[in-house]
């Protein structure tokens, strides 16, 4: 990447973040984050008491506990799982219209019209994309663990990693967005398809018992593929819990599956913008 | 160095519709040639494909068929792109940006250094006669006219060797495209080659000097607009011209005829027109008819256009 090419490229996200806090996605996102790190300051009272010992009262009920540290992982991977999702719900309203809007016909012209390639316009829109909810998810889970860490004195590095997790599904999640916003330039449809993969994953991921409620076997196969096909949010939030909670996690798959379907998609995205015209 | 800033060799783009089969043709077989340093006018009525063929330099939208070279450099290539300032049709500028982020952002696109656009970038905005308060307020605050103003000030940001401007004084008032004509005739002596698309023939005549026009798609006049409108000037009838004369006479004039001994002479300008009045009245040649013909490129865009049959001859 030549001088010229990483200029514009900057220049591509310094434009993302502008546009993200001109359409106040920003500050919402900001907004909300913050209420759930004063939620969580105000709402926890955590009393540790002698080491080991302590009271922790959540929504006013006194919970003894003779494990701070399983007490605080358990509530860390509560809040994750719950992060993991609603925060990702929001992340990809906010999203898909800052996608669609660089489509727009009066605009995309003349970004076309610049000597920057259509890969490093669309890659460069992504990553603003990314690194504007990554700025977020990080404010959220570096402060919730900072928040844990003083009351409890509990700093696990689990809580840390899922924020990682969050933002690579997200980013794949994204890829989505932006295919479907070059193929249709339909921020609604972005939305609903997106939807569609966070409902059926779960779904698909009880593979086994489906398995065995399907009668014939071409619908099983139709069942696996999209199981081994389609990212797999479900158990990578598993994984998230687990390295929460320092379990080991017994397999990776589902993290590099998934990273794979992000990345032909995001493949075919660049193809069809490539092969558009304007 | 390449001697035509652009090249374009059978263009063609044929739109379909996704559904139904049916198609059009909106830029058909278009080969044009653009030297250095020219002022070039592409003209044609709504929907001939002035757009699309500008879009297609631009690799905005792939050819169907046929190539376009820039400064000779095939027009896919984002490389190709860089010399070219672009001011496109119905553009819509991101609302969020102010008149400055504007151009700090294409100026970053088109590979200008921080450095260099700090400096640019005022110089531009004034340029264009865009004032103080207009540099911070956001596009969407802007009117019509200021929008195509700092859209041209965004096509020039990165010095272009190539200027494309689709319908540039759209919206804009006469005071205002005066001021725009002056900035282009600026460019032009400083060696820019300008492709302009336009309805505004006046303009185009005033400003280009070469056009082509085209008519659903096609090609169908192209020539420098001194020739084109060449049937301007001044019309001398004169009968019993004496040959010696009458050689003279065609000798200065921009083109005769002789119909049953009538002398018909057109001539360029008035100071020539007289000089032949005075010729003929001193051979005691009779004097039929002396009237001022013009032939503007809107005469020869509406012939054109209109056909050869309804065509609206020129007064
Ligand atoms: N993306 C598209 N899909 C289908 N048809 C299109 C598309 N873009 C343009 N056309 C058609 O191509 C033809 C030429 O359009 P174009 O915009 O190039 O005309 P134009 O000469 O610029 O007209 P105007 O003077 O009104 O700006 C029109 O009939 C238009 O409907
Ligand atoms: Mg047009």
């Amino acid at each position: 990447m030549n001088g010229q090419t990483f200029n514009a490229t900057a220049a591509i996200i310094r434009d993302t973040f502008r546009e993200a806090f001109a359409r106040k996605i920003f500050w919402g996102f900001f907004g909300c984050c913050t209420a759930l790190l004063l939620f969580l300051m105000f709402i926890m009272r955590v009393d540790v008491v002698a080491g080991a010992l302590a009271t922790v009262s959540i929504f006013g009920n006194s919970l003894p506990s003779t494990n701070v540290q399983n007490l605080v992982q358990q509530t860390q991977s509560v809040i994750a799982g719950v992060l993991y999702y609603a925060g990702m719900a929001l992340a990809v309203f906010a999203s898909a219209g800052l996608v669609s809007a660089v489509f727009e016909p009066g605009r995309i012209e003349l970004l076309l019209s610049k000597p920057v390639s259509r890969t490093h316009l669309l890659l460069g829109r992504f990553a603003g994309n990314v690194l504007v909810v990554s700025a977020n998810i990080l404010y959220l889970v570096i402060g919730s663990w900072i928040i844990f860490g003083v009351k409890t004195g509990v700093w696990g590095a689990g809580f840390l990693l899922s924020s990682l997790c969050t933002i690579f599904i997200f980013s794949v999640l994204l890829a989505v967005i932006v295919l479907i916003g070059v193929l249709l330039d339909s921020s609604a449809v972005a939305i609903m398809v997106t939807f569609a993969l966070m409902i059926i994953t779960p779904i698909l991921a009880q593979k086994a018992t489906l398995e065995r409620l399907l009668s014939s076997e071409w619908s099983r196969d139709v069942l696996r593929v999209l199981y081994y096909v389609l990212p797999k949010i479900w158990e990578v939030r598993g994984i998230v819990q687990n390295l929460i909670l320092n379990k080991p996690v017994e397999s990776w798959m589902p993290v590099w599956s998934t990273a794979i379907f992000g990345a032909v998609v995001l493949a075919i995205g660049i193809w069809r913008f490539q092969r558009r015209s304007y | 160095m390449d001697e035509y800033a652009i090249e374009t060799e059978g263009l063609t783009k044929v739109f379909r519709s996704r559904w139904s089969k049916r198609e059009l043709k909106a830029v058909d077989d278009i080969s044009i040639r653009v030297p250095r340093g020219t002022t070039f006018g592409l003209l044609g009525p709504n929907g001939a494909g002035k757009t699309t063929f500008v879009k297609m330099l631009l690799s905005c939208t792939h050819p169907t068929s046929g190539r376009a070279k820039v400064f000779g450099r095939d027009s896919q290539e984002p490389e190709a792109r860089r010399p070219i300032g672009y001011l496109p049709e119905n553009h819509r500028f991101p609302t969020y940006m102010t008149g400055w982020g504007m151009l700090e952002f294409y100026g970053a696109l088109s590979g200008m250094d921080s450095a260099s656009r700090r400096r640019r970038i005022p110089e531009l905005l004034n340029l264009v006669g865009l004032d103080e308060r207009a540099h911070h307020l956001r596009l969407g605050k802007y009117s019509k006219g200021m929008l195509q103003r700092v859209g041209l000030a965004q096509a020039l940001i990165h010095s272009p060797r190539l200027l494309v401007l689709d319908e540039p004084s759209d919206g804009v008032d006469p005071v205002g495209r005066k001021h725009i004509r002056d900035v282009l005739n600026g460019l032009e002596r400083e060696g820019v080659t300008i492709f302009l698309n336009s309805h505004l023939l006046a303009e185009v005549e005033l400003f280009c000097r070469e056009v082509v026009i085209i008519q659903k798609g096609k090609m169908a006049l192209s020539g420098t607009v001194a020739s084109l409108t060449s049937g301007s000037g001044y019309k001398v009838e004169a009968l019993g011209v004496p040959e010696s004369l009458e050689t003279e006479l065609r000798s200065r004039a921009r083109s005769f005829r002789s119909v049953e001994g009538t002398l018909e002479l057109l001539f360029a300008s008035r100071e020539e027109a007289n000089w032949a009045v005075d010729r003929l009245r001193a051979s005691h040649c009779e004097l039929e008819s002396l009237a001022r013909t013009r032939s503007t490129l809107e005469d020869v865009f509406m012939k054109t256009v209109d056909g050869p049959i309804s065509g609206v001859t020129a007064q």
